[in-house]
This record gives C-alpha cells, structure tokens and sequence, in this order.
C-alpha cells in the first residue's frame, strides 16, 4: 500500500464515522422535534427511559425512538477514533512496516485495557 | 432543554469546533463554561458533551487534515503510546494524588509556555534539521504541502525524548483532571519536537480523539452523556471543525500560533483558577 492510499484510507474511515454519526443525530433531531426524545417515530407508547440510560438502545432504535438514535449516533462517533487506530495496525502491516505495526498495535492494545479495564 | 437553547448550544459548538481544530485543542474550554454558566447544565454533563465535543472535533478535522497531508501519522501513532499508556496511569493515580496542586503547577507549566509562544510569534517555520538519533531510527521527519506559501516544506523531529516525556506528562492530565491535553500535545510537538505549527496543530487534532475516547466509555457507562445535551454539542463541533479544517491549509504558521496562544493563555488561566478554589 502506497503512503497516499494508506491516508486515503484513515482518512475514509473518520469520514464514514462522522457523515454515519451525523446523519444519525440530524434525524434524531428533526425526531425530537415531531415526537418528542422519548417519543416514536412509528407510533409505539412513548418511553419514560433516562436519557442518560444507554442499555436499553436496541428496543429504543427498533421503535425509531430519537432518544435511542441520538444514542447511536453519539455511540458512532465515540467509536471512530478505535476504528481508525484498527485501520491504521492494518495499513501499516499491508506497507509491511513492521515497526510501526507494533506501535499501532501497541496503541490499540492499551486503548482496549482502557475501554474494557478501567470501570 | 428548549428547542431554541439547543440551537444556541448548536450555534456557540460551531465556534467550539473552529477554534479547537485551529488550535489542535478539543474545544472543552468552551463548551464546558458555555453549558455551565450560560444555560446552567451540571457540571458531570457539561463534562461528559465535553469528551464528545473532543472526539467530534478530532474526527472531523482529522478526516480533512489526513487527506490533505497535514497530519504527520508516523509522529501521531508513535506519541499515541505515550498519551493512551500516560492515560490509564493518571486515572489510577487520580485515587491518590490531590489534583489541586497538581492543576495549580499545569497552570504555571501552560502560562510559562505560553510566555515562550509569545516571543515566538513571529516565526514561520522552525530553523531547518536534519534528522538524527531517535528521529532517523522512527522515522519521524517528512514534508507536507504548504498552500500558504505555495511549496513543500520538510520538517524533522527533534528532542524526541523530551516530546514523547511530554506526551506520556499529556496523558496522565488528561486521565487524571480531564482536561488541558490538547495544548500540551501542540506544546510537545511545537516547542519541544520543534515541527511547524500547523503539523502540530493538525497531529495534535488526529491524536485528541483516540485520548478521549480512551475514557469516554467510562462517561457514557456513568450515565453522564446525555444525548439532549450531547448531540447540539457534537453536531456543531461537526460543522466547526469542518469549517476549520478547509482553512488551517491556507493559515500561515504565524497565524495558527496566533489562534492558539489565546487558546493556551486562557485555559492555563482556568486551571490555576481551579487548582486554587477559584473555581470549582
């Protein structure tokens, strides 16, 4: 992989992270505005959930909840920058750069103890 | 929150996201105080908006900054071990060490520096290098294209010892106090590394993210991202930051150090402020 490919493709992957989280909370927005955070977009009984409650996303998003696609959105966005260190470890082992293919594993070893370890 | 408060918290995110991805900063210095004073949000939820207004101004310059070779990844990845290791070490010492003095001497550390960036003002690039010792073995040297003044300009790293203590130092304030990593990024990249401004900015931006969503997982776990407050916040930044991102190519050094001593002046002056009980 040539070092302009090798960017093109980090560079994709905070695109793709960004534009998906961002279409995400417009249309959670715009939601909120017909139907209420905790309201449905497809006419379930409006939930009582905290907004602050991440557990309860997957029936939150099947009954097109704004609260629970504002949930994923944020969800998309935070998970971007892991996504981006994972295609880094991957680009730089295509450029058989083997130095810093350990640093970037390196990285995302330690960024997975803090993610996982710390709470 | 009212539907005409979210569109001002939106409005005052896209300033956030413009400065922050000028300066190679986050954007908490004003998000934070904007949610807190202004439209009185608990501090636990303006922080938690803050990590996510961090990692939108990260992801959405970034994308920009990588494309347009601004972003040095070899330098980013490399000082990454240092920030993400130094992270998890200041939330565990975050148990036993009183921050108060410790955010009292960051505060002298970034007014200091910021002294140094003032004196440096009227620098464009820094004096040529050759790479040497740890720069020559990592690599850590290249060239990005400067539309400002219509060439390429080479850069090597240099002090990267210094640097990467400096980053590691970065880390353990950012896991330990939550705040402040931003500017010692661009710190260690500029004053001690000595690459152009705005590769520091920029790589400072690409790097901010994997910082902070080392420890968002932990807010969102505590119930303190709530997504009312929340996405306003990341969507402005979003549109900020893309804005930002298109300028700083055409910024001339200077400029950029022009935008980012304020930045530091200010957010030294809030942590001494904090660490003195000025303000919580």
């Amino acid at each position: 992989m040539t070092p302009e490919r090798f960017s093109a493709v980090v560079s994709g992957v905070l695109i793709v992270g960004v534009v998906t989280s961002a279409v995400l909370m417009t249309i959670a927005v715009f939601g909120s505005l017909v139907v209420g955070w905790g309201g449905s977009l497809v006419g379930a009984p409006a939930s009582a959930l905290s907004a602050t409650d991440y557990s309860a996303i997957v029936p939150g998003l099947l009954a097109l909840r704004p609260i629970a696609i504002a949930q994923a959105g944020l969800i998309v966005l935070v998970a971007t920058p892991v996504v981006r260190v994972i295609a880094s470890v991957i680009g730089f082992a295509l450029e058989r750069d083997r130095l810093y293919s350990a640093i970037t594993l390196g990285v995302l070893t330690i960024l997975l103890i803090s993610l996982i370890g710390l709470r | 929150m009212t539907a005409s408060a979210d569109l001002e918290i939106f409005l005052i995110s896209i300033g956030a996201g413009l400065i922050g991805s000028l300066a190679g900063v986050g954007g908490g210095i004003i998000v934070v105080p904007a949610l807190t004073i202004i439209f009185g949000i608990d501090i636990r939820l303006a922080i938690g908006a803050s990590i996510v207004s961090v990692i939108a101004t990260s992801s959405g310059a970034a994308a920009a900054y990588v494309r347009d070779r601004m972003t040095d990844m070899r330098v980013g990845m490399f000082l990454e071990l240092a920030t993400t290791s130094g992270a998890i070490a200041g939330a565990l010492l975050a148990a036993i060490v009183a921050p108060s003095v410790l955010l009292v001497l960051l505060g002298v550390v970034l007014l200091g520096s910021a002294a140094q960036q003032a004196l440096r003002l009227g620098e464009e690039l820094p004096p040529d290098a050759e790479p040497t010792g740890a720069a020559l073995r990592l690599r850590l040297f290249g060239s990005y294209p400067d539309a400002r003044l219509g060439r390429e300009v080479t850069y090597a790293a240099r002090r990267v010892p210094l640097g990467f203590a400096l980053m590691g130092l970065a880390g353990v304030v950012s896991g330990l106090l939550g705040i402040g990593s931003g500017a010692l990024k661009v710190l260690a990249m500029d004053a001690a590394m000595r690459l152009p401004m705005k590769v520091s900015s920029a790589t400072s931006n690409f790097m901010i993210g994997v910082t902070a969503a080392a420890s968002a997982g932990i807010y969102l776990g505590r119930g303190d991202v709530d997504p009312t407050i929340a996405v306003p916040v990341a969507l402005g930044v979003l549109a900020g930051a893309t804005i930002g991102a298109r300028l700083l190519p055409r910024l001339s050094n200077r400029r950029v150090r022009l935008i980012f001593l304020p930045v530091l002046v200010v957010i030294g002056l809030e942590t001494l402020a904090r660490g003195l009980g000025i303000r919580p």
